[in-house]
């Protein structure tokens, strides 16, 4: 809203500065977008008025705000005044409201003009409020607009059909030309202004270029009307048409205030010389609608803003702002003009005293707790824990955004089974929600390999979509040297340092993980595994497809290697918390190691369950197996093709006593016999 | 130049140290003393065939200056063998500054360092963090905070919806949009808990803008929630002093712009005193000599009522601040979109 200062001064007798004034209402709720002078020492201030004061969209409405401000008389000087012309009926136009929800009221006029053009005072105004002058009646209506915020219209008399006035639904299929030359299709659920045959105005958006003010027009009709804010708004969406009218009428303009607005213009008219009324004005407006009054209580005031304003405040601020205050009982008994479509009830009325009272004002103070905060929400605990394990992995954090575009979704997810698509997405790139993090990290892994960085270990923490619902997810990406140090040269990372940091999550959330090979579209065969718990689904690991990488812009020859669980599913099949220690073994512990070659194609987690099963049987009789770890695998010379030799290390030990040689290697023949038996192992 | 005079002790010291100075190694360190103490041929073996060889006059004299000589060639070895040992290489020495092998250690992101921040900060006051969904429904997102139907936020360019509604927590639970603020999570937690409640709610929000310097079309949002009976905005301006002078400096000050949100009122524009310059205006506070950080107000009576709360004894506060605000203030990051392009150039320069 851009506010001429002599404008104002109309109708108050601010002597501030136009800085001191955009300075003062910027802190009253009026953000100030610009402060420009005009010649002749006036300015123009350039507020942004939030959508609950439509009021303020005017010279008017400002007026009481800075009259309260500065605490001077909101005082309006007698060139703002309005005809009295007297309403009743016309002989030369007749109104008529059909549908009284959508237009609740119709104040018509009509005037017999005389084509003078508008005074250059008037055309000045409206230039430095944003509006271009077109003609006298047009500049009246839009200097009313502006003066009172009441949106109006003219129309030229002879071209309504039947001199008649119809407020009423469009028709089905019915079409309207605009007065930007455009024709628009309407349909019933639009308002509009219309003669004996036809629309001529879509109601409170814009008038018909059929019934358009020409420089022949020798009479008009002047609408000030009121229209349902919601059915402007969709009406003005659904036609992709924003005028100065349909933003007022859409927020709200005053129900009560078209018959002011036409008697203002009528005395604009009429003091320019562009015309005069000789016929009653007819207004429409089968309920008229009161002013609200709300009750404010002197304590709730002080309660809510915790400060406590001198009644002669609340009293004045209220009255500055052209409210009526009267003492009643506990407070106050105010009446809302209908103008102020934001004062619905107390707590409005609070923030009104607030405001000028100024919010600055009022001293800090803190909450008085009255019982002990609970817990936080466990997941916020849960991921600090993987992001700790994971940066303590060399990996850095991450974020992407939640929605990638769709030809990167369908890498992952091909048939697009477990893709949710975004409605109204800005673009492309961003148009699918993510079904994994996968995709993201990958773009972020290329970004920088794209930017000269060799080794790149990333994860990220978050949200993923799928028709079945909202999980949070952790995903790690590595590719390059997982370390370079100029004593040992750099190590390429392997599907092992991915598996292993999968396995030290694992750990950390205290759940027993399985690898099993998997074949999934953008892992490369035969180097992927899905990560299992209990049995059911948690993730997956493996080496991304080198087409994948060089579709998402990382070089085809890197080897990548991502991870990605479920979290949720992770925390939920966390077992025992860790509660109490072990006591430390009293006795001393037996290692011995064993090389057995197998067949290449058996896998460890095999060889491990066999022998796990094993030491089971052989815990009474024998020496107990605490642990057993492969420490060497190794195929080449010495070992015939399609077997591998692999290298085992057992640790035996008892809780309760020393274990003699005969013992250990008592058990350590179990074993071994086992491995012989299920496996065709033999002994190297 | 001359050379120091070998015939006087003067000279013989300054010589001898001298040459100490030059040997490169204990080797030509001993082979100097040889030089000058050894048996034979050395300086001191020359004195001594001196002495022998002079006149009985002058032999007591001579004799002494010898002895004199000997005495100080000979702690000055000594001398030299001290300082040598503390500073030569001991056997198996390394090059202690050649690079170490640094643990491998990642960098948590700069969004998540300030959101830990400003969790630990509320937490402090009492407040509990809670997360909520991503996705959710209008009702949640916008109904229940007093943002009906039409209202202008729930239009199709400011708010992302999805094509097709996905499963929620209950059979009839479907969302249908990305969250515009981490206030539906309020309403979430409202529904489940009896005042009085103190909560923080951080996480990602979606708006429908174009990815530019100074937006993104999803960022991170922390808000806050405390309802009581008696809450004022008194306490919510003292709460978020106590943030602002923890987050940024002990003397940071607090103004509440009067605004407008549909779920609060009174509601207010946070503004903070500028850090920088203290108020005397400098780049930072765009020379206004406060900084907008976020909005707040008092919970409006109509959401209370959507969930179920009396409005008449409980009143509370609300405010929404932008991690990605505190974080481009706090690093003077110049650039939104350097927190999700990932470059780990960005990432590997805040603390771990």
């Amino acid at each position: 809203m851009r506010l001429v200062v002599s404008w104002l001064r109309d109708f108050v007798d601010v002597k501030a500065s136009p800085e001191e004034i955009a300075d003062t209402l910027g802190l009253r709720g009026f953000e100030v977008a610009s402060v420009e002078p005009l010649p002749g020492g006036d300015a123009v201030i350039d507020f942004e008025v939030t959508a609950n004061r439509p009021d303020c969209l005017s010279v008017m409405g400002l007026a009481r705000e800075v009259a309260t401000a500065f605490q001077i008389p909101y005082a309006p000087t007698p060139v703002t005044n309005g005809a009295s012309v007297p309403t009743g009926t016309s002989d030369r136009i007749t109104v008529a409201i059909d549908d009284e929800e959508l237009g609740p009221r119709y104040v018509g006029a009509v005037a017999d003009i005389t084509g003078a053009a508008s005074p250059s005072w008037m055309a000045s105004r409206l230039q430095a409020a944003g509006i271009r002058p077109i003609s006298a009646i047009v500049d009246i209506t839009n200097y009313v607009l502006i003066e009172r915020g009441h949106p109006m219209h003219a129309f030229d008399l002879a071209r309504l059909a039947g001199a008649e006035i119809r407020v009423r639904r469009a028709k089905k299929g019915e079409r309207i030309t605009t007065l930007d030359g455009v024709e628009r299709k309407l349909d019933e659920n639009m308002l509009v202004i219309a003669d004996r045959d036809r629309a001529q105005a879509v109601a409170g958006v814009m008038g018909g270029a059929h019934s358009e003010v020409s420089a022949s027009t020798r009479a008009i009709v002047f609408e000030s009307a009121y229209f349902k804010p919601a059915s402007v708004r969709t009406t003005s969406k659904r036609l992709g048409l924003k005028t100065e009218a349909s933003a007022r009428f859409e927020r709200g303009a005053d129900v009560n205030g078209a018959l002011p607005a036409m008697q203002r213009a009528i005395a604009l008219m009429e003091s320019i010389g562009a015309g005069n009324v000789s016929n009653p004005i007819v207004d429409r407006y089968p309920a008229p609608r009161r002013p609200a009054t709300l009750h404010l209580r002197r304590a709730r005031l002080a309660s809510l803003l915790g400060a406590a304003v001198p009644e002669a405040d609340v009293v004045r601020i209220l009255q500055g702002l052209g409210l009526g205050v009267t003492a009643a009982g506990d407070g106050w008994n105010v009446v809302a003009p209908t103008s102020r479509v934001d004062l619905l009830r107390e707590v409005d009325l609070i923030e009104e005293v607030g405001r000028h009272y100024g919010f600055e004002r009022i001293e800090s103070a803190f909450p008085v707790l009255t019982q002990p905060a609970p817990p936080p929400d466990p997941r916020i605990a849960r991921d600090g824990l993987a992001r700790r394990v994971l940066t303590s992995a060399g990996l850095s954090e991450v974020l992407t955004f939640g929605f990638i575009e769709a030809t990167a979704a369908a890498l992952v997810d091909p048939g697009a089974a477990n893709t949710v698509a975004v409605a109204n997405p800005l673009s492309a790139k961003f148009d699918t929600l993510r079904p994994l993090l996968i995709p993201g990290l990958m773009d972020a892994v290329a970004h920088n390999r794209r930017h000269g960085r060799r080794d790149v270990g990333v994860f990220e923490i978050g949200a993923r979509f799928a028709p079945g619902g909202e999980t949070r997810a952790v995903a790690v990406a590595q590719t390059g040297a997982v370390s370079d140090h100029w004593k040992n040269g750099p190590r390429e990372v392997d599907f092992f340092d991915t598996k292993g940091i999968v396995e030290r999550i694992a750990d950390a959330f205290g759940i027993r993980v399985r690898f099993e090979p998997v074949t999934l579209p953008f892992l490369v065969a035969g180097q992927a595994a899905a990560v299992r718990v209990d049995g059911s689904a948690l993730g997956f690991i493996g080496r991304l497809s080198p087409s994948i990488a060089d579709e998402r812009g990382a070089p085809r020859q890197d080897a990548i290697f991502v991870a990605e669980l479920d979290l949720d599913a992770l925390s939920a099949s966390v077992g025992v918390p860790f509660a109490s220690v072990r006591p430390l073994p009293r006795h001393p512990f037996v290692v011995r190691d064993l090389s057995i070659v197998v067949d290449d194609t058996l896998p460890a987690e095999i060889i491990r369950g066999t022998i796990r099963t094993a030491a089971e049987r052989i815990v009474v009789a024998g020496a107990p197996l605490v642990d057993v770890r492969i420490f060497d695998r190794y195929q080449g010379k010495g070992v015939p093709d399609g077997k591998v030799s692999v290298s085992l290390r057992f640790t035996f030990q008892a809780p309760n006593r020393t274990l003699t040689d005969a013992e250990v290697q008592q058990s350590f023949d179990q074993v071994l016999a086992v491995l012989v038996r299920e496996h065709g192992a033999v002994q190297r | 130049m001359s050379l120091p005079n070998l015939h006087t002790i003067e000279g013989v010291l300054a010589r001898f140290h001298e040459d100490l100075y030059a040997a490169r190694s204990n080797q030509d360190g001993q082979a100097v003393r040889d030089r000058y103490l050894g048996r034979k041929g050395s300086v001191l073996a020359e004195w001594m065939e001196r002495l022998a060889a002079a006149p009985p006059a002058h032999k007591r004299e001579l004799g002494q200056l010898t002895n004199a000589l000997k005495r100080e060639l000979e702690t000055r070895w000594a001398s030299y063998l001290e300082t040598r040992q503390a500073t030569a290489a001991p056997a198996g020495a390394i090059d202690v500054t050649l690079p170490g092998r640094e643990p491998p250690l990642g960098h948590r992101h700069p969004l998540t360092i300030v959101r830990s921040d400003l969790e630990a900060i509320f937490t402090r006051m009492g407040f509990t963090a809670v997360e909520g969904p991503e996705v959710e429904d209008e009702w949640h997102c916008f109904d229940a905070l007093n943002m009906p139907a039409e209202h202008p936020a729930r239009d199709m360019q400011d708010t992302l919806y999805l094509a097709t509604p996905i499963a929620g927590e209950g059979p009839a639970d479907r969302r249908t949009l990305l969250r515009t603020h981490t206030s539906s999570m309020q309403i979430r937690y409202m529904q489940t808990h009896a005042p009085p409640i103190r909560i923080i709610v951080p996480g990602r929000v979606y708006r429908r803008d174009d990815l530019d310097l100074t937006h993104s079309p999803a960022f991170g949002q922390i808000e806050g929630l405390a309802v009581g009976e008696g809450i004022s905005l008194a306490d919510l301006k003292g709460t978020l002093l106590a943030f602002a002078q923890q987050t940024f400096s002990p003397t940071t000050r607090v103004r509440f712009r009067p605004s407008f949100f549909p779920y609060t009122e009174p509601s207010a524009e946070i503004d903070l005193s500028c850090w920088q310059c203290h108020g005397s205006g400098c780049a930072m506070c765009k020379k206004t000599g406060w900084i907008e950080i976020g909005g707040c107000g008092m919970v409006h009576p109509a959401v209370f009522e959507a969930v179920g709360y009396d409005a008449e004894r409980y009143t509370g506060f609300a405010w929404g601040i932008g991690i990605e605000r505190i974080a481009i203030l706090r690093y003077q990051v110049e650039d939104i979109r350097l927190f999700y392009e990932n470059d780990l150039r960005f990432l590997e320069q805040f603390p771990y």
